[in-house]
């Protein structure tokens, strides 16, 4: 920790510790030089990626790369948290420091919408290619939320912010589907949904 | 519906490069890219399948997807015997030698870090059974520790002791089966009948003490669900007398089989910076030289009190990943033993209240599963709910090595790699 404040005095912010990790917070712009310096320095010598996750603070907050390290010189695991916009979430990859960031970055950017830049993969890894919004994100709502929803007619399963609107009308102009018509409203709330049991009373013969 | 701001919205970086791609090709003279071969009149009439019906999305895809003279694509998958689960794979083949290879994931997903947002600390130990289904001790495990490095309390060590004999119990048969499904997808049927012989007294084993079979749902926040009980100790009894003469039985037809060793020596060999880059870690890790177990490096539970070496191969090919089972599954047993002789009277459960509230903070909490690290990281925010749980699975990222392993390999051979990388499907897509 002492050796962190010592080599990264401008970069290394909000350090803490807990039982077996020592926290450090790192601008977006020194990911990658910060990474391979902790990487190749015999002093740290944290040679391997244990994990890189991507955590959402909220809308109007920021989102958060958390990158966890392993070192066999030193005692505890280290975690490097990057703060990213959420107006603009772009970030370095470190796919040249550590090839298997690969998979990471994909399923964050198919789960939170964080645009590596740099990685030459980057593909949604667990969602379709044409599904638009990003399930992690914490103003996805589930259907459970619906109710709680302060937006009127919120697509329970989708934000139509996340959608692309221009790509999404070429879709419907040039199929012959009509759903969803673009002028109306998307959604139909919860309750007007069929409840299951009536269902299940028609489909039974009378 | 609110329009989109172009400001806000997320910039796709899909679409810069496909209109880049167009710009240059135009500047160029060229037409749009050729994304599946022309098709030939021996062709005629079949449809190319794996081959996306649009345009490449990344340069990996485009590279991926183009096919040069000769080349075929072969569609694997997402029901195939041997991908032990639902996956798909794109194979790009030169004749019978694979040339390429792409996974495609996500058949399984289930969201689980999702769910899990929004379930109580305690639920969540439940939620991640189904995860990886061959090693659910560990995965209640690692969020146990997270958990309770979030709310600041400590199993008894009593419990610490059942923790480590049942994650150690979940390891031997995990191994046991890999053995076997090795064998079984280069074509022998025996070892895997073995191998479920062991895995079944094993899971009875864990019943006994859980009540379930297969997901066991017996860690807590603070301890675990059960004491052992008479069942489980004369059960661990009897199967500790016949585990070693069936894994015995397995060795005699497999270890020095010559048709085996013909097909897995020097097969998919992964050297140690190539895997240390790729983050492979765990059996793959240590079969290829490098003493990486998260058991010595941040030992947790009581694995600072047991006496263990870390073992390694030097080949790092299939065979090595074979024996850096067999060695660590009769290692598992040895721990077994120093568990069960050094096992200290007392509760099992610290007192921790019904709905658990912690402070805010951010928890780490890492375990060493049959696959390799496994780790959990979670956020408070102060609720009854993780504000965010993170989940690390060895599979998922072990699966990245496949294109570098398999091209130059015959495609029957692609499954025994694969098989020796034992990846499980239900923790790959979560």
């Amino acid at each position: 920790m002492r050796l962190l404040v010592e080599r990264f005095p401008e970069t290394a912010r909000d350090l803490w510790t807990d039982e077996d990790t020592v926290e450090v917070q790192i601008p977006r712009g020194s990911v990658v030089e910060t990474l391979r310096t902790l990487r190749d320095d015999p002093q740290f010598s944290f040679f391997m990626l244990a994990d890189a996750a991507a955590v959402d603070y909220g809308v109007g907050n920021h989102f958060e790369v958390v990158y966890h390290l392993y070192s066999d010189k030193h005692p505890a695991w280290l975690r490097v948290r990057v703060p990213v916009e959420r107006a603009n979430p772009r970030t370095p990859s470190v796919t040249s420091l550590w090839t298997g960031a690969m998979f990471h970055e994909r399923e964050m950017y198919d789960m939170m919408g964080i645009v590596f830049e740099g990685n030459r993969d980057l593909r949604r890894i667990y969602m379709s290619p044409d599904y638009r919004s990003f399930p992690q994100r914490k103003d996805f709502l589930l259907p459970d939320d619906a109710a709680d929803s302060s937006a009127a007619g919120v697509n329970p399963l989708e934000r139509p912010e996340t959608w692309d609107l221009t790509t999404f009308s070429k879709e419907l102009t040039s199929s012959a589907a009509t759903y969803p018509p673009l002028d109306t409203q998307v959604d139909v709330p919860a309750e007007a949904y069929p409840h299951g049991q009536e269902s299940a009373d028609k489909s039974r013969p009378a | 519906m609110t329009a989109v701001d172009p400001e806000t919205r997320i910039p796709d970086p899909i679409d810069v490069d496909a209109a880049e791609e167009a710009r240059l090709r135009a500047a160029a003279g060229l037409g749009p890219p050729a994304l599946a071969p022309a098709l030939g009149s021996e062709y005629a009439g079949f449809e190319l399948v794996g081959v996306p019906d649009r345009p490449p999305q990344t340069e990996r895809e485009r590279e991926m997807y183009t096919l040069e003279e000769g080349e075929m694509l072969l569609n694997m998958g997402p029901q195939h015997p041997s991908t032990h689960g639902v996956m798909r794979l794109v194979v790009k083949l030169r004749g019978e030698v694979v040339t390429d290879l792409d996974p495609v994931l996500g058949y399984l997903h289930r969201g689980i870090e999702k769910l899990c947002e929004n379930a109580t600390y305690t639920t969540v130990l439940t939620y991640v059974d189904p995860m990886d289904y061959l090693a659910s001790m560990h995965n209640e495990h690692a969020p146990a520790i997270a958990f309770e490095k979030l709310f600041g309390i400590q199993a008894p060590r009593r419990a610490e002791y059942i923790r480590a004999l049942v994650v150690e119990l979940n390891r031997v048969f995990s191994h046991g089966l890999m053995i076997g499904f090795l064998a079984l997808d280069m074509g022998g049927l025996t070892p895997i009948l073995y191998s479920f012989i062991n895995r079944d007294d094993v899971v009875e084993l864990l019943a006994s003490i859980s009540g379930q079979r297969m997901l066991f749902n017996f860690f807590r926040v603070g301890g675990v669900n059960w004491d052992v009980n008479d069942e489980f100790l004369s059960r661990l009894g009897k199967w500790h007398g016949t585990v070693l003469k069936s894994i015995g039985d397995n060795e005699k037809l497999i270890t020095e089989n010559e048709i085996f060793k013909g097909r897995t020596q020097d097969m998919g060999i992964l050297n140690a910076e190539q895997a240390i880059s790729y983050g492979v870690t765990g059996p793959n890790l240590r079969a290829s030289g490098v003493p990486f177990d998260v058991r010595k490096a941040h030992p947790y539970s009581i694995y600072d009190e047991l006496e263990f070496d870390v073992i390694t191969q030097q080949r790092g090919d299939v065979y090595a990943r074979y024996l850096q089972r067999i060695a660590e599954l009769k290692q598992s047993l040895h721990l077994i033993d120093q568990i069960m002789d050094k096992m200290p009277p007392g509760p099992v459960q610290a007192q921790v209240p019904g709905i658990i509230r912690p402070k805010p903070g951010r928890a780490y909490g890492a375990v060493e599963s049959p696959r390799g690290l496994y780790s959990v990281y979670a956020i408070s925010d102060g609720g009854p709910t993780p504000y965010r749980f993170r989940m690390r699975d060895p599979s998922f990222i072990t699966l990245q090595v496949m294109p570098l392993l398999m091209p130059s390999h015959l495609i029957a051979d692609t499954m025994a790699i694969m098989a020796s990388l034992d990846p499980v499907m239900g923790g790959v897509d979560k």
